[in-house]
């Protein structure tokens, strides 16, 4: 499943570059996530407690930095499995300036398997979608909690 | 597939299935057609079903101070043979005689409808568009919101844990209005792939919007293109702009915006020949 | 003058109420999961969640150990089991090694991996979650066209083309009428992949006692089952029993040996306790056989007067990851069936056989008919809007005439009887062709987009001569009249849910002069009813019929000499329950001729006592039914819905036993037509993950989107059994499908539109009616 998007963050390109590199950053900002254990350069492993409706699921599996190009671009790989099925995401995130702000550009590809893939299909899409956006919006969250430094 | 073993209350009152809420990983249980499928598939493995069908007071449609209170528990086939409906609130019945299949509206309830928030549910659509609230009981205290606050995205409701929606108060609609639901069925669950739900009145006009995206939501641009021009075809045709269309196999982004307007423009169509 | 012809009063040829209906409505019939049994144990199976990946390893521990699990089994455990059995055989075909549990490599998702049993089944499904496997997840393909593209992931690893079999047929010169064409048509024309969906899952239950397993399981071949789950497991084949309960419907999918029915039969006798599985629905669409899943290549060679002279094909069949009982002889079916009704002399096609990393295809309803008629009958509607011709025309001057017959086809078949044009004129009268087409006109002017659609059809079925069908085609039956007059049917066809209960009492009672309530027809049980083929392609009553019938005719020759002793008659006559002295007029009863051959205190001259006589009967050919459809649809231009306004069925299945049965049978397989026309579609994302895993999302019709079937028929007998009769289970699906596109793509034609692949979703019709409003 192709997804794709763009979101404004309220901070200068460098600065929403480092945020999105910062593991603690990301730990908190992936929904259901706790924190991000470092298991080598740019790689960490991850504990997800997702929970949509009804639907609660434990993910575990890897957050993966990739093809950086600091400040406006890298792919993030993120892989997890649980009970309820797994799951593969692969965005490139492109960062573009925009005086204060820096527009975040998302693209890729999110494959989804066993349980979850042939049952919940209907709701894969919308889920995801809404795991982006809340992600972005935590984001955002944190950007408003920290001063620059 | 079969669920987990889990816990299993049937409350007597209110207050009790407050408290049973309150502890662990407690859900609401009210006609099931959503929560036990995805029980049976483990997609959801809840440690207690707190079950208000034996709640005193969740069911039943009474008119009160110009308002129709429906009980959460009420059935979505009581909601579409209501004849207080019908002749007060008709395009809740319509919208409810539009859900699943005669086994689904005998057991679904409006109140598990609204908390469970299915982006391609159909109540939403007409909640919106009817202006409707909800009512919410927690320990200790109770709550009003517009349905349209109260839905907050995806599958994504203002409901607090521990908290039971107790029911939905639609206004009685005024002498003259007129009200559609047109519904495209996704024909392997007959769910809606996009539904409309119109509703006009003097010239003005209310339009919700399900399962074209994440969530429903009320047209608003279409519904001020109406009222600025009475051109039916322009406002349906603004009904899906800017709006991050879902796609499944059952239906494209693309698809899915083409019909949203398509189906506005009939609702709308219909309302106002229903209207006077 | 007026002459009264007295027909005497049959039950054969009335509309009878089915004698198995009332235990079926009112819940009292036993199918498999009705099942209970002291200290029974549940199993439930592990299943990949990859379509493709090695296995590293498979840790059972905690599983194991879970209370209330009593085993846990893996590949390694049933390494003894033989290999789950392809029942077909073609030249040079690749047959990968398929054992009841993966072994080291999993091929498609919801390949089993591991057993466990527990004291119930929720233990047992709580266990599963403990099972801990490391999977190397391999990159996979779920399209066969892609599986056949250089450089695509092999599915078995020793046969990287991905190619298991090509096959290749021909008659007459096609080479020679293609190049003397006036006009040639080429389409490419999918059948999609369906899943049969029979509403009562697949279930077995298994129980080792005192030497003897017993299996029962909802199966439409119980006998074939018993020899070949005998030889997976091992067992003596006079040790199995095999015991088929009422079964909720098979449509093909369960005219099969698959891994489960041998791996409980393992189980029983490892646990000693009898056993249960059954089926979930996702088990079932992701692990029972799936249907259909052809791409197909056609061009059609005629002369400018519509004159059809070849017919070619290129059939690419998406065979899954292994082959089931009858996997790659399914697209051979539709081989032989693609000239049609029609003249076709000069045809050759071939066959690709793709492995994809999918559960495997084999029978379902039509079974490589439906395909082969869908086709054909697309071709000719594009050639007749090529030559500008009349769809109806264009078929009435290609059939084969009523006086060809025996008629021998470019694909070695020999057609045994027909009147191809009389269907098809009487559904034409049925829907007033000439003003339908003027309404149509009308509705065109006016922006509508109706459409009228026709499909003439034929089909094989009768299966089959037995040098033409793997594991034999003929059929046993036996009749017993008991001591006290009753009679009792034992058919080796093993009917479920298709009536034979009903016809078959009606052919013995009118044989033996009994009312039908005198009449029980016994099936399903190795232990109690002779071996026989089973139930499948259109071969119930068309071959178990003829059977029941000679075994009566050898029975009736045993009543006679009975009746005879005992009228003391060298001149005796059976009819209407009664032995008749042709002299005296004396007469008696057939119930006192049971009783005397049971007491047996005499016995005419070289006789046995007892009343009964078996039959197995070889047919000396298929038969061949055909019919005529018309689908008159309107579509919704704004949305592209499609409704079908009119749906005209007109069947011949030679003589017509019960038409109350035979109209059930095509209203059935008309909305299952309908259903791959407008709705079902087994959906594979790239990575080989069924997204249609769950009803929710595969779309069998319901009963508020089926249009009224005008159901009639014409009867022409076949020559080929003594009871005149064919077969009319697939008939309806088979005729449909092609009724309903032809329709449809009529609607849309003037728009540019040419053809549409099923199903056609109303996106679909939407996209081209956008595309064609631009052109
Ligand atoms: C075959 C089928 C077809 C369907 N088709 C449609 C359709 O076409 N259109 C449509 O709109 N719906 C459809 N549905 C869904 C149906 O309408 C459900 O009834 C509805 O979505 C949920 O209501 P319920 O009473 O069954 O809730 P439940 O399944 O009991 O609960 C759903 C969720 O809401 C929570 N909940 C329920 N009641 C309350 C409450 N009072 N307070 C707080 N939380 C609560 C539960 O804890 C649970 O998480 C279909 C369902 C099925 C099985």
């Amino acid at each position: 499943m192709k997804i794709g998007g763009a979101y404004t963050l309220a901070v200068p390109q460098q600065r929403a570059y480092s945020l999105l590199q910062d593991p603690d950053v990301l730990a908190q900002c992936m929904p259901g996530c706790d924190h991000l254990t470092r298991i080598a350069d740019n790689e960490y492993e991850m504990k997800m407690k997702m929970a949509i409706s009804a639907v609660q699921g434990l993910f575990t599996g890897t957050v993966r930095i990739a093809d950086s190009h600091p400040p406006s671009s890298f792919r993030l790989i993120v892989e997890g499995s649980g009970k309820v099925g797994f799951m593969k995401g692969d965005g490139l995130l492109t960062l573009m300036p925009e005086a204060a702000s820096t527009e975040v550009r998302y693209e890729g590809d999110v494959q989804v398997g066993g349980l979850i893939a042939g049952v919940g299909k209907r709701l894969i899409d919308v889920t995801a979608r809404l795991l982006i956006k809340r992600f972005f919006e935590k984001l955002a969250e944190q950007i408003a909690l920290q001063p620059a430094p | 597939m079969i669920s987990q073993s889990f816990e299993y209350s049937a409350p007597r009152t209110l207050a009790e299935a407050l408290a049973l809420l309150a502890g662990g990983d407690a859900k609401v249980l009210a006609g099931g057609m959503s929560l036990i499928p995805m029980m049976k598939l483990r997609l959801a493995a809840p440690g207690r079903l707190v079950d208000l069908s034996r709640v005193p007071g969740l069911t039943g449609i009474r008119e009160q101070g110009g308002a129709l209170h429906i009980g959460a528990m009420t059935t979505h086939y009581e909601v579409e043979s209501s004849a207080v409906l019908r002749a007060k609130c008709p395009l809740l019945a319509e919208t409810a005689s539009a859900i699943g299949d005669v086994q689904v509206r005998n057991m679904g309830t409006i109140g598990g409808s609204a908390a469970h928030a299915d982006p391609a549910a159909d109540y939403p659509a007409a909640l919106l568009a009817v202006e409707a609230k909800v009512t919410l009981a927690r320990k200790g205290g109770e709550r009003t919101l517009a349905f349209s606050d109260f839905l907050i995205d995806t599958f994504t409701t203002a409901l607090e844990p521990g908290e039971i929606l107790t029911g939905v108060i639609v206004p009685v609609e005024p002498a003259g209005a007129g009200v559609s639901y047109q519904k495209m069925l996704q024909p392997a669950s007959g769910f809606a792939i996009v539904g409309v739900a119109a509703r006009v009145h003097n010239g003005s006009v209310r339009i919700g919007v399900t399962g074209l995206s994440g969530k429903a939501f009320r047209a608003a641009a279409a519904e001020k293109i109406f009222a600025e021009t009475r051109d039916v075809q322009k406002a349906a045709a603004a009904v899906p702009l800017g709006v991050e269309a879902n796609s499944d196999i059952h239906a494209s982004a693309d698809y899915r915006r083409h019909v949203a307007a398509v189906y506005a423009a009939r609702a709308l169509n219909a309302a106002l020949s229903r209207a006077s | 003058m007026a002459t009264t012809i007295t027909k005497p009063d049959t039950l054969v040829g009335k509309r009878i109420k089915r004698k198995e209906d009332p235990r079926l409505i009112t819940g009292t019939a036993t199918y498999v999961d009705d099942i209970q049994m002291p200290g029974m144990h549940h199993a439930c199976i592990l299943r990949s969640p990859h379509a493709a990946a090695r296995i590293r390893s498979i840790n059972t521990h905690a599983a194991a150990g879970h209370p209330g699990v009593v085993a846990v089994f893996t590949g390694a455990d049933v390494a003894g089991v033989g290999p789950v059995p392809c029942g077909a055989s073609l030249p040079g075909l690749r047959v990968p090694h398929h054992s009841i549990l993966a072994k080291d490599r999993v091929y498609f998702v919801g390949h089993p991996v591991a057993v466990v049993v527990a004291r119930d089944r929720y233990i047992a499904t709580d266990a599963l979650d403990l099972i801990e496997v490391d999977y190397d997840v391999l990159p996979a393909v779920a399209d066969p066209e892609k599986a056949l593209a250089p450089g695509a992931p092999a599915v078995h690893p020793e046969w990287p083309d991905n190619i298991a079999f090509t096959y290749h047929q021909e008659g007459g010169e096609p080479d020679k009428a293609f190049a003397e064409a006036e006009v040639v048509v080429k389409q490419r024309i999918t059948s999609q992949r369906l899943i049969p969906t029979a509403m009562e899952t697949r279930g077995v239950v298994a129980e080792h006692r005192a030497g003897q397993l017993t299996i029962w399981s909802s199966t439409q071949i119980p006998h074939l089952m018993r020899t070949l789950v005998a030889m997976m497991l091992g067992v003596p084949e006079n040790l199995l029993r095999v015991v088929t309960p009422e079964v909720g419907g098979g449509f093909g999918s369960k005219l099969n040996v698959y891994a489960e029915e041998a791996l409980m039969g393992f189980v029983a006798m490892k646990i000693g306790k009898p056993v249960k599985w059954i089926e979930s629905r996702r088990e079932n669409y992701l692990c029972t056989i799936h249907g259909r899943g052809h791409v197909d290549y056609y061009e059609i060679a005629a002369r400018k007067d519509g004159t059809v002279l070849g017919l070619k094909l290129k059939l690419i069949q998406d065979l899954g990851a292994y082959h089931q009982l009858l996997t790659p002889a399914i697209p051979t079916l539709s081989v032989l069936m693609m000239p049609g009704l029609y003249r076709f002399r000069n045809v050759s096609a071939d066959i690709i056989g793709a492995f994809t990393n999918c559960v495997p295809t084999d029978a379902y309803r039509g079974a490589g008919r439906p395909e082969a008629t869908h086709g054909v009958e697309r071709m000719m509607d594009l050639l007749a809007v090529e030559l500008k011709a009349d769809p109806a025309e264009i078929r009435l001057k290609n059939f084969i005439g009523a006086d060809e017959f025996p008629y021998a086809t470019a694909t070695g078949l020999s057609y045994d009887s027909g009147d191809y044009a009389k269907p098809l004129k009487k559904a034409l009268d049925i829907v007033d062709y000439h003003h339908l087409r003027q309404e149509q006109a009308r509705a065109k002017a006016a922006g509508r987009l109706m459409g009228v659609g026709l499909s003439t059809y034929g089909e094989i079925c009768a299966f089959g001569p037995s040098p033409a069908t793997p594991a034999g085609g003929w059929e046993s039956a036996t009749v017993k009249v008991e001591p006290t007059g009753k009679v009792t049917v034992m058919t080796g066809a093993s009917p479920h849910g298709q009536g034979e209960e009903t016809t078959f009492a009606q052919i013995a009672a009118d044989e033996l002069g009994v009312t039908m309530d005198d009449v029980t027809v016994i099936h399903g049980d190795t232990a109690v009813v002779q071996y026989g083929i089973g139930t499948f392609g259109s071969r119930g009553t068309a071959v178990g019929g003829p059977a029941l019938y000679f075994a009566i005719q050898e029975l009736k020759k045993k009543i006679v000499k009975f009746g005879a002793m005992l009228l003391d008659s060298d001149d005796v006559s059976f009819s209407g329950g009664l032995c008749v002295c042709n002299k005296s007029g004396k007469t008696v009863p057939l119930a006192a001729i049971a009783g005397a051959s049971y007491r047996a205190m005499k016995l005419p001259a070289g006789e046995q006592p007892g009343m009964m006589a078996t039959y197995f009967w070889e047919p000396p050919n298929f038969a061949f039914p055909f019919g005529a459809h018309i689908a008159v649809t309107e579509i919704d231009r704004d949305t592209g819905q499609v409704a079908i306004k009119r749906y005209v069925a007109v069947d011949d299945c030679g003589k017509i036993i019960n038409p109350l049965l035979v109209d059930g049978q095509v209203h059935g397989g008309v909305v299952q037509g309908i259903g791959q026309a407008l709705y079902e579609q087994a959906v594979y994302d790239d990575n080989g993950q069924l997204l249609t895993g769950e009803l929710t999302d595969y779309a069998i019709p319901k009963a508020s989107m089926v249009p009224w079937i005008e159901s009639s028929h014409t009867e022409t007998p076949s020559p080929v059994n003594p009871l005149g009769v064919k077969g009319v289970g697939e008939a309806g699906t088979i005729g449909c499908s092609p009724a309903v596109v032809n329709s449809v793509v009529d609607a849309l034609s003037h728009l540019g539109v040419r053809h549409i692949d099923m199903p056609l979703t109303p996106e679909r019709i939407w996209k081209l009616i956008s595309a064609g409003g631009r052109a």
